[in-house]
């Protein structure tokens, strides 16, 4: 999905999409089946993240499907002003990318998860892990997909490198690692707070600490 | 009233041993998933998120008669894919248009020297049972792992009930920021998976191919090591590697604490090395570089930031 289909995809969920935009955009859907793929992942994402996939997971699919053929339910019905000549499939799209905006609502929040306060990650709290619902009223953006990202194409030999750990990665970081290689095709440019860490001195090491010979 | 309970000395051995029991139990599901993973034959959809972006990907895991096979694709973005079959890793990259081919190493007893999931993980992980959920319509059992220090993340498991299958895990830092997420959305755990469901299914017509050299004696002895390590990291393998598109062999290091893993890979002097010095990441996975007595030194692992720079910085031969 291109950069300017996202910004589209946006506006068409803020309702700021002129109606003749809106057409396109609905023509590209339908015969994009990319593109229509992806938001539907985008819908799984979602309610897979708000744990809406139980108990029967594919009740979105169904209803999604059942929407662009024309039989939305009452409570998604799209506003007055949307019914024209093409409201039955953008009816049936909107439903989709409502559910799209759930998700990165889902994912906001998530990406935003802290457990508990402090330094709560660390074994000495007593707080249970658990993620916060995000605050105040959604932001509709639809999510950067990676090959929109922009991205620095990695070093082969550092993907090779990645590979060749992931052979050594203990079972429950496997499928992390090689998600990372195989998903993730982005190497992250050093940032600035990182250039300043480098300037630091080394962490205190805790008492369990080896030492050796320091290097030359 | 609870103050004066706490302090009947009955009251508070009970306590202690419904904690050991429930670390023990923790443990258990953990070796549980340690072979439910490698053991069972799966394929399913997982979203991998993480920084911002989702993506969705497609695993698909064979077991017969002992050997494994696993293909994983990229359902959205530059649509990469790694097959591990036989003896060989294929990792797949349409944007660069190179195949890699690594031996695969996990069938070697190397391997098997890695710690496991032992009482040795105590000190360094509080390892805690929390209660049932359901995730991709089926239940499961939540564990949660916390670090006992920033040297290493925590992981909070989803755990399928039958299988001990992790449906979903978040990797946490020691803020409690989630790193990562993995969540099925769907996941068929029974079916019989046929050999030719592990095969690439990009064409690679054109691609460059970086394969190993064939293979040279390789030095038994590796001179280098870390000498400073956070607690509970141990050396596990120490061994020379072939690296697909490099005609030197590279020196390799393993440090493990039995849940997180650091490579350190050390090039041959006459390697002209791609990695850039400093800090770089691949997803969750971290990594810092840089050159020690003319060699470039990477480390690379599943752990924050400081501790592949710790590790790496450290780097001292014997």
């Amino acid at each position: 999905m291109t950069e300017q289909i996202s910004d589209q995809t946006s506006a068409f969920i803020d309702d700021e999409l002129p109606d003749e935009e809106s057409a396109f955009l609905l023509r590209r859907f339908e015969r994009d089946a990319d593109a229509r793929g992806r938001a539907i992942r985008y819908t799984l994402i979602g309610a897979a993240l708000r744990d809406e996939l139980s108990p029967d997971h594919m009740l979105l699919r169904r209803r999604i499907a059942l929407a662009i053929t024309g039989a939305a339910p009452p409570a998604q019905r799209a506003p007055s002003r949307w019914r024209s000549r093409w409201v039955r499939p953008l009816l049936g799209v909107g439903i989709a990318a409502s559910v799209a905006v759930a998700s990165i609502v889902g994912l906001r929040a998530l990406n935003d998860a802290r457990v508990g306060s402090g330094n709560p990650g660390a074994a000495s709290s007593s707080l249970p892990l658990q993620t916060r619902a995000a605050d105040g009223p959604p932001s509709y953006v639809v999510p950067q997909e990676v090959a929109d990202a922009p991205a620095v194409a990695p070093a082969v030999r550092l993907t090779n490198y990645i590979v060749h750990h992931s052979e050594y990665a203990s079972r429950l970081s496997r499928t992390s690692v090689r998600s990372n290689v195989v998903g993730a095709a982005e190497l992250l440019p050093v940032t600035q707070q990182e250039q300043q860490e480098r300037q630091q001195p080394l962490p205190q090491p805790p008492p369990a600490f080896k030492r050796g010979t320091p290097p030359e | 009233m609870a103050r004066s309970l706490l302090r009947h000395p009955l009251v508070f051995v009970t306590l202690a041993f419904c904690a050991d029991a429930s670390a023990e139990e923790a443990r258990q599901w953990l070796d549980k998933m340690n072979r439910a993973v490698e053991d069972l034959n799966y394929q399913g959809t997982f979203v991998h998120v993480l920084e911002g972006t989702a993506e969705t990907l497609k695993i698909i895991h064979r077991n017969a008669d002992g050997r494994s096979g696993e293909r994983i694709e990229s359902l959205d973005g530059v649509g990469r894919e790694i097959i591990r079959q036989d003896n060989e890793v294929q990792c797949i990259l349409p944007d660069r248009r190179v195949v890699l081919l690594e031996e695969r190493k996990d069938i070697s007893p190397l391997v098997s020297s890695l710690p496991g999931y032992t009482d040795e993980i105590e000190p360094h992980y509080a390892l805690r049972l929390l209660s049932t959920a359901r995730v991709a319509n089926r239940a499961v059992q939540m564990l949660e792992i916390k670090p006992r220090d920033e040297f290493r993340y925590g992981y909070m498991l989803w755990l399928d009930r039958d299988t001990a299958m992790p449906l979903k895990s978040q990797l946490i830092d020691d803020q409690g920021v989630i790193v990562e997420q993995i969540l099925f959305t769907d996941i068929d755990l029974h079916s019989a998976i046929p050999a030719e469901a592990i095969v690439a299914t990009i064409d690679t017509t054109g691609f460059t191919t970086l394969r190993p050299p064939e293979s040279s004696s390789l030095a038994a002895d590796i001179p280098w090591r870390a000498a400073a390590v956070p607690g509970g990291f141990k050396l596990s393998v120490a061994t020379q590697s072939q690296i697909a598109g490099s005609q030197y062999p590279v020196e390799h290091l393993v440090y493990s604490d039995g849940l997180a893993t650091v490579s350190v890979f050390i090039e041959d002097p006459h390697t002209k090395s791609e990695v850039s010095e400093g800090f770089s990441k691949m997803g969750s996975t971290n990594a810092f570089s840089l050159t020690l007595r003319g060699r470039k030194v990477t480390a690379v692992g599943e752990v924050p930031r400081q501790t592949v720079r710790t590790i790496a910085s450290s780097l001292v031969t014997e």
